[in-house]
């Protein structure tokens, strides 16, 4: 039995392996790994942005001790970019190369026929795997020992590419042209795709897939998060800030702040040897956790309120 | 254990969950994995597996919870007691009760005493004499008999012959539910029971009346069981043949008459009439231009090709997302029409971000801000608050889109119009709907009205039809649906 398949065979497990590894999760995403490790499935992560989706599928990987391949996406990619792509510098070189040696291979051939013949009897690795520059899926299936391949942000590609990922997420293979299919080692990857739900992913991706949401944590989560994450902070403190930002994200903003806010945030008041919230520094630093001049503004107003809540509870 | 996996997924495909075959399969390898000791464990696992949005998982939590709902007065975990005796749940799975009476409780006895003082409310008010324990007198009805005899399997069976006697399947409305749990209780034998309590409580010996107390306590467990089985029946097959009767109504009917009571209901439908829409026209179209090579990508494709360049790549360009401008009569006559139709244009928002609307009744205002700030149903109140008082005035309206955008009106923008063209018998003002059909690529006229009563009184449509490309009566969703359908469709 492997490391990583005692890690995974609980949920309680892979807890306490995130714990360690400063990755606070609910039993939700833990049982997300844990099956996606154990059906082979790829997980699709949703949410709102800064909730950790892409720290997610990072802590898989360093706890684990796998790999991490990464694929961001964009309008635009195409499978040149994300499976694999010919070397055509080297690919000219070798048909130089060819063409020097040709003489050799049809010396004494009758006719044009069996030129043709012999031709097809020289070994042609014009396309062959020497000449492929493999992409991060390809990359992905090459790893030996298994890897963790993160899919990021699926939702800003085109439709076009969803399509092509079929493949790689339901057999862990792909299929190229010219040289046939290319299957995963003995261990697939343990893939993540990522979604801030700009637009809809299409029902065949979805159905491939286990489908995580993960929501703002509650207050004792992030209170949680805060700790592993920024430790040297007073527990007084942290309280407040978190009341603070769970405050937040009940008023009507145009992006409510999330964890890597808080998180920024913590860091920024730990810098600024705070003891406890008051109105002026809350001011001067809201711009960390507020992203928009129309929130700050709305915000200001309600700022005593809003930090007398945080600091009586 | 299967089966209690499919009718929870029988369910969920009610509760109008999508869900494939292929996701059940997924579910039954999940659940192979998890088993169904820990509830919160089985919970998470087909939380992962068999909803997809948001919205699903929503739903399945409020589906898990009911289907999975154990009747534990004692709390014990019941859950194990379903994968100890599987055997029994299977058998009476057969019986017709999917995940089955192994939603058990304890002992009847007990149980019933627990149930007692819930229900002593509703039946005779008085206080039970204390008989204390002891032997008491045997039944002689028949229903009374299998009460006493401590017997779940044979209950639960019984109970589902009984329903399917009074045909259980067939229940439609929610409001069916308690006729449906007095029709299976009768079947099973509640007028004699019935008959036997009141002959043994007045009875002076104390054995009889001893059992008339504990048939009593028994026959409201009973009921509760019953009623349990008949919800359960509902979830399963009833409330979505209601939901979609008057689903099915409520898109025929003129959007004027709606009752605001089914306000809510009508968003849904119409939320899902968009995400169809937005389904089918998403993919965003390329074209061509042929004529025009694509030098970078046209050298690259072909360097494998030793450089010889014959393998072209065209230019392509990205269809653009049509632009439109929804302009709404919103006095008293129309209002109802210019909620649904800003409520559908704005749930297009994925397919159509560029949406400018604008109100009138006497005065033109631009509304888009307040579409953008609020929530879909806020707006819309918002709007019809301010802008629906007033008398009807499309000249002064037509002014005042001329004064404040008719600048922005290029060849890729189309103005849908809403109103019942109903002047008041004022200025027309036919020349700017004429600039503005000059201007726009498309300018279509909705009039909730039937066209047989467009040009009757002090109706307009004649004067305007002359300058639209399109005028359509509109007043359904499913009119509504169509007329939205083919304008992403003609866009595109």
């Amino acid at each position: 039995m492997t490391d990583i398949d005692k890690l995974a065979g609980s949920v309680s497990n892979l807890q306490a392996g995130f714990e360690s590894h400063r990755y606070i999760c609910s039993s939700q995403i833990a049982t997300a790994v844990y099956l996606a490790y154990q059906l082979r499935k790829p997980v699709l992560v949703e949410g709102p942005a800064g909730v950790g989706k892409t720290e997610l599928a990072k802590t898989t990987a360093e706890m684990f001790e796998l790999p991490l391949i990464r694929l961001q996406c964009y309008e635009g990619l195409d499978e040149a970019k994300a499976i694999y792509e010919w070397k055509y510098g080297k690919q000219l070189l070798y048909t130089q190369v060819l063409k020097e040696t040709l003489d050799e291979v049809l010396q004494g051939a009758k006719g044009f026929t069996e030129s043709v013949n012999r031709l097809h009897e020289f070994g042609d690795i014009f396309f062959s795997e020497e000449f492929m520059e493999p992409r991060p899926l390809l990359k992905a299936l090459k790893e030996e020992n298994g890897c963790v391949l993160l899919i990021d942000e699926v939702d800003k590609s085109d439709h076009e590419f969803e399509s092509l990922l079929l493949e790689i997420l339901s057999e862990y293979q792909v299929s190229i042209p010219e040289i046939g299919t290319i299957k995963a080692k003995a261990e697939p990857p343990i893939v993540f795709l990522t979604s801030n739900n700009t637009r809809e992913i299409s029902d065949a991706l979805k159905r491939r897939c286990l489908h995580l949401y993960i929501p703002f944590p509650d207050t004792e989560l992030e209170q949680r998060i805060i700790h592993a994450r920024v430790p040297e902070i007073p527990p007084e403190l942290r309280r407040q800030l978190v009341t603070f930002i769970q405050e937040l994200r009940d008023l009507d903003l145009k992006k409510v702040p999330a964890i890597s806010e808080t998180i920024d945030w913590a860091r920024t008041l730990l810098l600024l040897h705070t003891e406890s919230l008051d109105a002026n520094l809350v001011r001067d630093t809201l711009n960390v956790i507020l992203k928009f001049q129309e929130d700050i503004d709305n915000v200001d107003a309600e700022i005593t309120t809003l930090i007398s809540k945080a600091i009586k509870n | 254990m299967d089966r209690t996996l499919t009718s929870f997924i029988a369910a969920l495909r009610n509760a109008d969950v999508r869900i494939s075959t292929a996701e059940t399969l997924d579910a039954m390898s999940a659940v192979e994995l998890c088993g169904y000791r820990n509830r919160e464990f089985l919970k998470d696992t087909l939380a992962l597996v068999l909803p997809k949005t948001p919205d699903e998982k929503y739903t399945f939590d409020e589906t898990f919870d009911q289907f999975f709902a154990f009747k534990d007065v004692k709390g014990e975990s019941v859950v194990t007691e379903l994968d100890g005796d599987g055997e029994e749940a299977e058998g009476e799975g057969g019986a017709g009760q999917g995940q089955g009476g192994a939603v058990g409780e304890g002992t009847d006895g007990r149980k019933g005493g627990g149930k007692k003082k819930k229900f002593s409310a509703f039946e005779e008010q008085q206080d039970e004499e204390d008989l204390g324990p002891g032997e008491m007198a045997q039944p002689r009805s028949s229903l009374g008999k299998l009460l006493m005899q401590d017997s779940r399997v044979e209950l639960t069976v019984n109970m589902a012959a009984a329903a399917k006697e009074v045909s259980l399947e067939e229940i439609q409305v929610f409001t069916q539910k308690g006729l449906y749990t007095r029709k299976i209780m009768e079947e099973m034998g509640l007028a004699d029971l019935q008959q036997e309590i009141s002959v043994v409580r007045q009875s002076p010996s104390i054995l009889d009346r001893r059992l008339g107390q504990e048939l009593k306590k028994r026959r409201e467990w009973l009921r509760e069981q019953v009623r349990d089985y008949v919800e359960k029946q509902f979830l399963l097959y009833a409330d979505a043949t209601g939901k979609k009767l008057r689903e099915e109504l409520l898109r025929k009917v003129k959007l004027s008459n709606i009752e605001h009571r089914n306000f809510r209901l009508v968003q849904e439908v119409v939320f899902r009439m968009a995400k169809r829409l937005v389904a089918l026209h998403s993919r965003r179209k390329k074209v061509f231009k042929r004529g025009q090579l694509h030098v970078s990508r046209t050298l690259r494709h072909n360097m494998s090709y030793d450089g010889s360049i014959f393998d072209l790549h065209w230019k392509s360009v990205k269809i653009d997302r049509p632009k439109v401008f929804a302009i709404c009569d919103v006095s008293g006559s129309v209002a109802n029409y210019a909620r649904f139709m800003l409520m559908f244009l704005y749930s297009l928002e994925e397919v159509m971000p560029k949406v400018r609307s604008f109100a009138f009744s006497s005065d033109l205002a631009e509304v888009t801000d307040l579409f953008e700030r609020n929530k879909l149903e806020d707006a819309i109140a918002k709007t019809l608050r301010d802008y629906s008082g007033g008398s009807t005035d499309y000249g002064q309206a037509f002014e005042d889109f001329r004064n404040k955008c008719l600048d922005e009106i290029d060849n890729r923008t189309t103005i849908i119009i809403l109103g019942d063209a109903r002047n008041n018998y004022g200025d027309p003002r036919t020349e700017i709907l004429k600039e503005m059909y000059d201007r726009s690529k498309r300018l279509i006229w909705l009039n909730p009205e039937s066209r047989n009563t467009w040009n009757v009184g002090d109706a307009e449509m004649r004067k305007y039809s002359a300058y639209v490309h399109q005028a359509e009566e509109c007043n359904s969703l499913t009119h509504l649906e169509r007329i939205v359908g083919n304008l992403l469709r003609t866009i595109q």
